[in-house]
């Protein structure tokens, strides 16, 4: 079964001569472990997909359904709870809190979802490790360089062990080193950690880690491409790359 | 030329014989898989080098198996190899197959250009990937000269998907220019050159 499924999802905003259909009729699966990158003009429905997916907000028609749960079936408050505990997010812009050490930030979902603190605190830990940062638990968002501060939004989505991770532009305010290291630790969610990752990007560099690669434009899926095939899944020899040149 | 200089440079770095300099290349080279060097080759140059006096025989190894020349460079050949890593190469922008199919395309309308256009960055995107995972199962203490030529090559297929990205968002417009045709050439024998 699907982790992550839609359906028919169509998203248009306003009505009668001033409706603007953002989404129509957009078909996605993803499997558990499963990294896809989406990609395409602004403009193209990236962010309203991510809204819907993450279930931020409710589709015109169609549905999104999460582990079998069909998210237009929930009332706002089994949504929030769903939302939380099985969805994590990643922004391009970290949306940290600054009043907050790196541990506290990453606990911060498990303390709204009413987690004791000391085991929130504990799992929060352990995450930071994973990612990284064991040695930045108490350091404010301020004292911590842009690639390190992605991490610890990693580690925040990661937390309530969700079912999906939406990345929406995670590597976009970040050099290239960083970046690299941010796309890298997206994959290990999905390889080692078995989450499914959706990434919106601009960067074909940042979509090649993907096994997938969804293009959108004018609110549909102009074209699926499939990266990692059961063929390319072996790691090739040099040679080979270069007489595919 | 190419060869030459980085032998050349092999034994600034220190004297070597021909068989060490055939596994240093390969190290420096990014592997045999990239640069598949013949020893011939390299005795070849290793003579002319010699001949050039940029290179001297500087003695005889004989540790049990046959013979083995070791060759240190001369001043003159520090001299040149100095010049040659202190002169630019100019970029190489070869013919490409593909910028055929699309202006054939654009041409033609038999096949709209935008499937060509999707057909090739799938292809690119595909090669990314199997260029990424590489990478990142490389070892950068071991394969360092491997991982770079990696990312130039991911950087080059990095470019053309930005040129594709440019070329069809501008697709409609494109289409409505007139298609290239040939600028007429003057018949019969170029006139003469004074």
């Amino acid at each position: 079964m699907a982790m992550i499924e839609t359906q028919n999802l169509s998203k248009t905003y306003g009505s009668g001569s001033t409706a603007v259909t953002a989404l129509r009729a957009v078909n996605l699966r993803l499997e558990p472990g499963a990294f896809v990158a989406v990609m395409g003009p602004s403009g193209c429905g990236k962010s309203t997909l991510l809204q819907l997916l993450g279930g931020l907000d409710r589709p015109t028609t169609g549905d999104v359904r999460i582990e079998g749960q069909a998210l237009t079936t929930l009332n706002d408050d089994d949504l929030t709870t769903l939302r939380r505990r099985r969805i994590g997010f990643i922004f391009q812009t970290y949306n940290l809190i600054p009043v907050l050490s790196a541990l506290e930030n990453a606990a911060l979902p498990l303390a709204l979802d009413g987690v004791r603190p000391s085991e929130a605190q504990s799992r929060a830990a352990s995450w930071l490790e994973r990612v990284g940062l064991g040695d930045r638990q108490q350091h404010r968002p301020s004292q911590l360089s842009g690639g390190q501060q992605q991490r610890v939004a990693v580690a925040r989505a990661l937390v309530t062990n969700p079912a999906l991770v939406l990345a929406d532009e995670p590597t976009g305010n970040l050099d290239s080193r960083a970046a690299d290291a941010i796309v890298q630790l997206l994959r290990q969610v999905a390889d080692t950690w078995g989450r499914s990752v959706l990434m919106v990007t601009h960067d074909p560099r940042m979509a090649a880690y993907a096994d997938r690669i969804i293009f959108l434009k004018d609110g549909t899926i102009v074209e699926e491409t499939h990266l990692a095939s059961p063929l390319t899944a072996a790691v090739p020899e040099i040679s080979d790359l270069m007489e595919a040149r | 030329m190419s060869v030459r200089n980085a032998l050349l440079g092999l034994l600034a770095q220190r004297a070597r014989h021909g068989y060490e300099l055939h596994s240093a290349f390969e190290a420096v080279a990014g592997g045999h898989e990239l640069w598949d060097l013949k020893p011939a080759q390299i005795y070849s140059t290793l003579g002319r080098l010699e001949d050039g006096g940029l290179i001297i025989p500087e003695r005889i190894a004989q540790d049990g198996g046959p013979e083995k020349r070791i060759y240190a460079i001369t001043p003159a050949g520090q001299h040149e190899f100095v010049q040659w890593l202190q002169t630019p190469m100019e970029s190489q922008h070869q013919r490409d197959e593909f910028f055929l199919k699309l202006m054939l395309s654009i041409a033609t309308s038999i096949v709209d250009p935008a499937n060509v256009i999707a057909i090739q960055r799938a292809s690119l995107y595909r090669e990314l990937h199997l260029l990424t995972r590489r990478r990142s199962a490389a070892d950068p203490a071991s394969a360092l000269a491997a991982i770079l030529w990696i990312e130039r090559s991911a950087m080059h297929i990095e470019a053309d998907l930005r040129w594709l990205a440019m070329i069809e968002a501008r697709l409609d417009e494109i289409q409505r220019q007139p298609l290239p045709t040939a600028a007429p050439r003057p018949r019969g024998r170029p006139p003469q050159r004074s």
